[in-house]
């Protein structure tokens, strides 16, 4: 899941190629890889590669702050998303 | 009545002088704070040999450090020039190259950006640092917080320069004298209700002409500067939760913003009851979600700014409740001091709902020109085609308007091939001429694909000179080495050869065509 997240993020959202290999710790908000709108981009990337919905309340920094809490995030999710269609 | 921005700073710090006047994280200045503090700073720029109507760099996020900056500029009688500081090292370059720009001030955070502009030219580039607690910026340190002696503009001065881009490959620098501004700041502190209790807030930039408001229309007041951080503004319940907690009451931003707090915010699970006045400006505000933010959120007023950079707003429209469910919202009506009409292609005026033409501003707002630019600044900075005797310019925005019945302009779309995206201006010629700077790019044309979010999208199509092999990755690399985030295109298509007209243009509507045959194919 980390190698997933992390090759989508380094494709389509880093902007400064400086920042490249991203770091599966590395700070998506510090760095500024992370803004409004590449949020949703990689929200609407995660509800449909892994099939799950993202709340509007999870939508958080804790949850966001780099590949690692993304996964633990997922994790979280998972039987949840499978339990209901809708999150 | 003030006739040099930095006259307003002086006036709160004598109405205000404890109050609040900018607020950031790290940093808070009352009025009297920010007045000695841009005191300080202007005689450190005075020392540095910087003369009445240099430009001056600032290099700095908003926050008090940059406050602290454009004060101090403004009162050493220069002009200043907000650099992005997320824009790729050489479009910084080339804005600091092209506006002469001898001086630039940073915050500490930007230490090693500054060292990399020095590097690249002009050999003697002077820098100040102000520190994310301005007063305790050791550059300023030695320096008396006495206000200085005699005043070194006139409002006919500028006070700022804009950098926008430009059709004809490089940005531009949009000249904004200390009168052009303050028509505006006048205004708008009246129209937005502004009062010193106020806690005034907008996510737009310094490089940005949204920012003229919350910087100075704020300080009118004698209200608080509020500076929402950046890793907030990615988070739309995180920017309701900070609303909510810092009793934002003035909110103003591009809709885009506006939309995701919408759509995301969490809205109804907060209390935003002071937040009384909710502005945007710099695109057109989709009227569904605009629909859904006032029942979402329907305490506020809302209300719709018009203006390029070049006017500063010069029009405004007040949306009541149960507008935006019946379409479009208008951009209103002149501001005071401001007079706007438009002219059809036939050179009629506008003046009934269906005729069409193209939007004239004239007043005190109107730009001083562009930069070094008097060919450009002569296209637009126009004699008033309705009144040709008349000794005056007006301003041609290249925006196609119409009227209501209620005499109400409405927004219709641009005559050339300039696009917005999240608010910010793009000439599409400024993104070839980024592509065209790949030595195995042969042909480049760019066009929009509307967005409902963002306004537009960008996709590029380009044919290659020589070995085939560069894949879209390279080139949307390429891209990012030149121009900001927003001007990377998103799509990239190859062709082995660009379609031409017969006088050997890329033919534009050839692309433009085809594309919306396969976006037609796929719905």
């Amino acid at each position: 899941m980390e190698a997933i997240i992390n090759d989508y993020i380094s494709r389509e959202l880093v902007q400064d190629p400086a920042l490249l290999p991203l770091s599966d710790d590395t700070s998506l908000l510090d760095s500024g890889i992370l803004d409004s709108l590449s949020l949703l981009q990689l929200v609407v990337f995660l509800e449909e590669r892994f099939q799950i919905t993202v709340g509007d309340a999870d939508l958080l920094p804790q949850n966001f702050a780099s590949v690692q809490t993304i996964c633990a995030y997922l994790r979280t999710r998972e039987p949840a998303a499978r339990a209901t269609a809708h999150g | 009545m003030a006739h040099v921005l930095h006259g307003l700073l002086a006036r709160a710090a004598a109405r205000h002088p404890q109050r609040p006047a900018v607020w950031s994280q790290g940093g808070e200045l009352t009025y009297t704070e920010l007045d000695q503090i841009s005191n300080k700073l202007a005689r450190a720029l005075l020392r540095m040999g910087v003369a009445p109507g240099d430009r001056v760099g600032i290099l700095a996020p908003k926050s008090a450090a940059a406050a602290v900056a454009v004060y101090g500029a403004l009162k050493a009688g220069a002009c200043y020039v907000p650099l992005d500081p997320k824009a790729p090292a050489t479009r910084i370059s080339y804005v600091v190259q092209d506006a002469d720009i001898n001086v630039v001030i940073a915050d500490e955070d930007r230490t090693s950006q500054v060292t990399d502009l020095a590097d690249r030219g002009p050999s003697q580039l002077g820098r100040l640092t102000v520190t994310t607690c301005p007063a305790e910026s050791p550059a300023l340190s030695a320096e008396s917080a006495q206000p200085l002696d005699g005043e070194r503009a006139i409002e006919t001065d500028l006070a700022y320069m804009l950098y926008t881009s430009g059709s004809t490959g490089t940005p531009k620098g949009v000249m904004i004298s200390h009168r052009n501004s303050l028509t505006f700041v006048d205004w708008s502190a009246a129209a937005a209700g502004l009062r010193c209790e106020d806690r005034i807030c907008s996510p737009a930039p310094l490089h940005f002409d949204l920012s003229v408001f919350d910087v100075f229309a704020t300080c009118r007041a004698g209200a608080c500067l509020t500076v929402i951080p950046d890793r907030t503004t990615t988070f739309p319940v995180s920017i309701a939760q900070w609303l909510e907690k810092e009793q934002v009451s003035i909110w103003y931003s591009v809709p885009s913003v506006l939309t995701l707090l919408a759509c995301f915010g969490g809205l109804s699970t907060f209390d935003l009851s002071r937040l009384r006045t909710v502005i945007f400006a710099g695109e057109v505000f989709p009227p569904k979600y605009l629909a859904r933010l006032m029942t979402e959120l329907p305490g506020p007023r809302y209300l719709n700014w018009y203006g390029p950079t070049e006017t500063n707003v010069c029009t405004a429209f007040e949306v009541v409740p149960g507008h935006a469910d019946r379409g479009p919202v208008p951009i209103g009506t002149a501001c005071a001091n401001t007079e706007v009409f438009a002219v059809t292609s036939e050179g009629g005026l506008v003046t009934h709902p269906g005729d069409e033409g193209e939007l004239h501003v004239r007043g005190p707002s109107l730009m001083r020109g562009y930069w070094k630019r008097p060919d450009q600044t002569r296209e637009v900075l126009v004699p008033n085609p309705l009144m040709p005797d008349r000794d005056e310019l007006v301003y041609r925005t290249g925006d196609l308007v119409t009227v209501d019945a209620t005499g109400n302009y409405v927004y219709l779309g641009r005559r050339d091939a300039m696009v917005k995206i999240r608010g910010y201006r793009v000439e599409l010629g400024e993104v070839e001429a980024a592509l065209y700077r790949h030595p195995s790019i042969a042909e480049a044309a760019v066009l929009p694909i509307p967005d409902e979010l963002l306004g537009s999208r960008l996709n590029a199509v380009v044919s290659l000179a020589g070995t085939p092999g560069l894949t879209r990755e390279d080139v949307i690399d390429h891209c990012r080495r030149w121009l900001p985030s927003y001007m990377v295109p998103d799509v990239v298509e190859f062709r082995a050869a660009l379609p031409r007209t017969s006088t050997g243009k890329v033919d534009r509507v050839a692309l433009a065509t085809e594309r919306m045959r396969k976006l037609a194919d796929t719905h």
